[in-house]
């Protein structure tokens, strides 16, 4: 950011009042809302903004001259200004066409395009309304109905198709706002916000789950109950699996756009009992090859 | 997006008088009824630009009457120039 006396055009001595009317000179000229045609008006008035903020405050100013802070940062965050709402088409309460009435009033072909969209806009469709619905991480693979209650108490149904992704924007026809006239219904836009699972993620359309197994599972062998989105299957744990053993359960993954389903990938996790084992203790002592053989031999030391 | 009277306030970092005044001088025009007043975010920013008028541009309360009703009427010639542009676009 450039120094913001030199934005504002005063003196680093200026003072107080002599700032402030810098600013206000600009900011007349360049408030967005008083530009709505301009683009680099916001541009041009966020930094004039950010300069102000910093060396218009007595104790900011201080610190700045004293190179205490610098001007990085100090722009005004972007905000959503009064012109992008008034010059949208929506209808609003403020809308004002008092300005050129008696120009419809004449015979000519201008007042004849100015009553045609009148009457368009008289027949305008409602706009879209959005919204944002979280679901958990089952749903988004399972699908799921769900029910939006709006500010206002109705409520709206959705349904989640199953395998739906983060930041989907799922459309409901004709849920938006009332249009005017014979103009219709807007829709309804639901973004779609997936909660995080504690023990299932996603990559693509494959789910990936860690469990933990006893040793004797591992060692022996076992068929176990696996949880998936879609509910508890049996799993065979083969002989002699290991921590990091990575198992498939085809076609229990989230359903693609070809028709098919991802895989849901068990890593398994080789679990010790939770309190020391006497038994297991005494066995391992006298396990001889459970002293030479080393896990460490591909990690470099 | 629909805010409360009392979300409409916390938003925009208002007292509950100046809003009474801001709406007896159709400054603001809330939807919903007198009991349940009903904001939205037009209205949101709008009382951010007349705070901006007010406190950055020093305009007193005579002259942001004066510019919101200019502005008004200068917003609802865009709108419609906007709609002009389509019927020309779509008659052509």
């Amino acid at each position: 950011m450039k120094d913001p006396y030199e934005i504002l055009g005063v003196a680093r001595t200026a003072s107080a009042e002599d700032l402030q009317k810098a600013y206000r000179k600009l900011a007349k000229k360049l408030h967005p809302d008083l530009n709505p045609g301009n683009a680099e008006a916001e541009e041009k008035f966020k930094e004039i903004a950010g300069a102000y903020d910093l060396v218009g405050d007595a104790e900011k100013r201080k610190k700045f001259d004293n190179g205490e802070i610098d001007a990085a940062g100090a722009e005004r965050p972007r905000q959503k200004y009064y012109r992008d709402f008034a010059s949208s088409d929506q209808d609003h309460p403020y809308a004002n066409n008092s300005g050129f009435t008696d120009f419809m009033d004449s015979e000519d072909g201008f007042a004849e395009l100015l009553r045609r969209s009148a009457r368009a806009q008289a027949n305008r469709r409602g706009h879209d309304l959005e919204y944002r619905l979280p679901i958990e991480f089952v749903e988004a693979i399972a699908g799921a109905n769900k029910r939006l209650t709006l500010p206002d108490g109705s409520t709206l149904d959705v349904a989640i198709p199953a395998g739906i992704t983060e930041g989907q924007v799922l459309r409901l026809r004709g849920k938006g706002a009332p249009g005017s006239g014979k103009g219709g219904f807007g829709d309804a836009l639901i973004e779609v916000e997936i909660r995080p699972d504690r023990s299932f993620t996603r990559q693509g359309d494959d789910i990936y789950l860690e469990l933990p197994v006893t040793l004797t599972e591992a060692v022996l062998g076992a068929r176990i109950k696996v949880l998936t989105p879609t509910g508890a299957v049996t799993m065979a744990v083969p002989k002699g699996s290991n921590t990091g053993t990575m198992l498939r359960l085809k076609g229990k993954g989230a359903p693609n756009h070809a028709g098919g389903h991802g895989d849901q990938f068990v890593k398994l996790k080789v679990m010790l009992p939770k309190e020391p084992d006497p038994e297991l203790e005494a066995f391992i002592s006298g396990w001889e090859s459970g002293k030479t053989y080393n896990p460490r031999e591909a990690v470099a030391t | 997006m629909k805010f409360s009277t009392q979300e409409f306030l916390s938003l925009s970092g208002m007292g509950h008088d100046t809003l009474t005044a801001w709406i007896e001088e159709e400054w603001l025009i809330p939807g919903g009824s007198v009991a349940e007043m009903s904001f939205s975010e037009i209205d949101v920013a709008r009382a951010r630009l007349i705070r901006d008028l007010q406190m950055d541009l020093g305009v007193n309360d005579e002259g942001v009457g004066v510019i919101l009703n200019l502005l008004d009427q200068l917003y609802g010639i865009r709108s419609t120039l906007t709609e002009l542009r389509e019927v020309v676009r779509t008659t052509r």
